[in-house]
């Protein structure tokens, strides 16, 4: 059987069909409460619940009853007594008496609980203080009764007046209703914290439900963004090419000589189209790295003539703002396991970021050398040995003496056109994409890209690329 | 709305709703000091904290009348403070009749509005309408400073739907009162729905009258019912209140 939902519980409790007795008070406790009752008056009490089952028994032996129960004719009659008893209607008054055989006394008490009867108790057998000698009714029944000992014996019955017994069944009826009523409030007061954890849980799921829709649909929206970004920028990047090959020709002279004062207006149209070339190349990078459709093209490749490569191309642009560049290499570093030309961007991107953050009088410095690199798990979260592994890394450092970045930022200046201070981009120019782009290449090698503050003054970028897991560190 | 047929049993719920501490418990409290003993059991109190109810109260009153049918009424409050939204919708659900009371200050107007909009959506949770809910107003409080006019309330209360009742709970004034125009609009309804009176030879004003006694009032019904200040309160059978 399932027992039913807490806040039909609830209702059932308070509007419903109500509690029954034995919901309402723990039958050890109900045992114990009789037997008190019984102690304290020297009469027996049973409580029975409203379909007559027999909850608490503190019946007191009554000799006389006992010996009137070995004879034969009386024997009858006392159960006779006790089976009219058990079924005692106690009528809309709540109480009613029977008398027995012997001259005791049954009381029935109804008990009710929110103006429903929910059970009964039966007092009993007592005997009137009035009752001076042994009914002669019984006599009759009995012949063969011992009527000394019966005397004797009617002597230690327990004596209560019916004004006493009425107090006693009063006192009795409210101490258990005391029960009922604490009874009821810890039951209702379990049902209402299951029902109010329920209805939170079901409001919880709800919003969560809601939630999941709404993140659903933005992931989706972000696919769209992609899918979108890439379709503009190759289609922008056609008449693009268009627009610069024929400012090209056009310089060239292919069209005929152009005046000097034309050359310069060509020559800005070509460098202002590839100025955008660029930015869509990078849109178009960056598109294709969110939806996966990039691929690397990986190689055995040296790291050196690398990082040769990228200081040379970017010596002229370094001198021109009077910056000093340098490069250095650690001897003997393994080959990498890489797309050449996707590294060499990254380079290039962080190399020119430094010249453009750094004034003149700094220094930029890029440096190449074996490293360990930690992939999976944290220290934070505890099972680092188990979770963790470290793996032998070449490590590209590009720090400057430049402006630096404020440690609060250093995680978000990845993000696709995130830019730390916007105002100086006006100044420096950029679009905000290019290190974006480089984290997503560094991760499409297994690698980390970090940040970091490079004393005394300015950033550094440091690159870690993992060797392959079969050149580990003997 | 609880029918045994088998029993002849009515249980009516009805809801004591509104911001905390504007004096739910309090009526709750009057009701229960008024109702004469063996009409009304205890008043349970469910959970509180610092004099705060977490869960509800409950009052229990009942009525037999004169054709042998019981009727059971169960007034409950709501936990006001904010925080116990699901237990309030929990207390709510199933509710035959709603007595909002509101605090008469000033200051409150904002937390009585929030309150009673609570009350809409917690009705529309359980697809009930304010419109459908048998609904009294009680401005409690009178006592205090700062509080709303006479002229004020009486005023929205002419041109408003629900009739409204002042009160100083605290001390017992306008809460019978308030409670009797509840039960009145309650029953009306009930019975407009199911036909009881017809159903159990169930005479309404008996049991409108019989009530207001046992609540130890010596003032007829519509006496009572007269004491609100506007909506419509449209009187069972006018002509056969006593």
């Amino acid at each position: 059987m399932t027992s039913p939902a807490p806040r039909d519980r609830v209702d059932e409790l308070t509007v419903g069909s109500g509690a029954r007795l034995e919901e309402l008070v723990d039958r050890e406790s109900l045992g114990q409460l009789a037997t008190s009752f019984a102690d304290l008056s020297g009469v027996g009490i049973r409580v029975f619940d409203a379909e007559g089952k027999l909850l608490a028994d503190a019946a007191q032996p009554v000799e006389l009853i006992s010996y009137l129960s070995t004879l034969k004719h009386s024997r009858s009659a006392i159960e006779s007594t006790v089976s009219s008893v058990k079924n005692l209607d106690p009528g809309p008054e709540g109480q009613a008496g029977i008398d027995g055989v012997s001259g005791g006394r049954y009381r029935v008490v109804a008990l009710e609980h929110d103006g429903r009867r929910v059970g009964r108790l039966v007092i009993g057998p007592y005997f009137p203080p009035s009752l001076r000698d042994i009914p002669s009714q019984l006599l009759e029944l009995e012949p063969a009764l011992d009527l000394d000992r019966a005397r004797q014996l009617l002597t230690m019955a327990p004596r209560v007046t019916d004004d006493s017994m009425d107090r006693l069944a009063r006192h009795a009826r409210a101490a258990l209703d005391v029960v009922m009523f604490s009874g009821l409030r810890a039951l209702l007061t379990g049902s209402m914290h299951l029902a109010a954890v329920r209805e939170s849980y079901r409001e919880l799921q709800s919003k969560q439900d809601k939630l999941q829709v709404a993140y659903d649909r933005l992931k989706e929206l972000d696919r769209l963004k992609s899918n979108f970004l890439a379709t503009v920028s190759h289609e922008l990047r056609t008449p693009l090419t268009s627009i610069i090959g024929y400012s090209e020709m056009l310089l060239e002279g292919i069209a005929g000589e152009i005046t000097g004062e034309q050359r310069e207006f060509v020559t800005t149209i070509r460098e202002k189209g590839e100025q955008l070339l660029t930015l869509i190349k990078g849109l178009l990078d960056l598109s294709k790295l969110e939806s996966g459709t990039m691929s690397l093209r990986k190689a055995t490749m040296e790291v050196a003539p690398l990082v040769r490569d990228v200081a040379q191309t970017m010596a002229p642009h370094a001198k021109k703002k009077g910056i000093s560049l340098q490069a250095e290499v650690e001897a003997g570093l393994p080959a990498l396991w890489a797309d050449a030309e996707r590294l060499r961007q990254v380079l290039l991107n962080l190399v020119e970021n430094a010249i453009k953050f750094t004034s003149a009088a700094g220094s930029v410095k890029i440096s190449a050398r074996l490293s360990s690199l930690s992939t999976g798990g944290s220290a934070d979260e505890g099972g680092l040995v188990l979770l963790g592994a470290q793996r032998t890394a070449v490590e590209l450092r590009v720090a400057d003496t430049g402006i630096g970045i404020p440690e609060s930022e250093r995680q978000r200046v990845f993000d696709a056109f995130y830019q730390v201070d916007s105002s100086s981009t006006r100044e420096q120019g950029g679009t905000g994409l290019g290190l974006s782009i480089v984290k997503r290449l560094v991760e499409g090698h297994d690698g980390t890209v970090h940040v970091e503050a490079n004393e005394p003054q300015g950033t550094a970028f440091v690159v870690a690329i993992p060797l392959k897991r079969a050149t580990l560190r003997p | 709305m609880q029918l045994d047929f088998v029993n002849r049993e009515l249980t009516i719920k009805l809801v004591y709703y509104g911001p905390a501490l504007s004096g739910k418990t309090t009526n709750l409290q009057a009701l229960h000091r008024v109702a004469a003993p063996g009409s009304s059991g205890r008043l349970m109190t469910l959970e509180t904290k610092d004099d705060r109810t977490l869960f509800f109260d409950l009052l229990p009153l009942s009525f037999r009348s004169q054709s042998g049918l019981a009727v059971r009424l169960k007034v409950f409050t709501v936990p006001g403070q904010v925080i116990h939204a699901s237990t309030r919708r929990l207390v709510l659900q199933g509710a035959d009749g709603v007595a909002f009371i509101a605090d008469s200050r000033v200051s409150e107007t904002q937390a009585n509005t929030d309150s009673f909009m609570d009350l809409k959506d917690n009705l529309r949770e359980h697809g009930l309408s304010l419109r459908q809910m048998p609904l009294v107003i009680q401005f409690n409080k009178r006592d205090l400073p700062d509080i709303r006019s006479d002229e004020e309330i009486a005023k929205l209360g002419a041109q408003g739907r629900e009739p409204v009742y002042l009160a100083v709970a605290m001390r017992g004034l306008g809460v019978v009162e308030s409670f009797i125009g509840l039960l009145h609009l309650t029953w009306s309804a009930l019975d407009a729905e199911h036909d009881l009176g017809r159903k159990f030879g169930f005479d309404s004003i008996e049991f409108m009258n019989g009530i207001a006694q046992k609540l130890g009032e010596k003032r007829t019904t519509s006496e009572l019912l007269s004491a609100c200040v506007g909506g419509a309160l449209e009187v069972l059978r006018p002509e056969a209140v006593p």
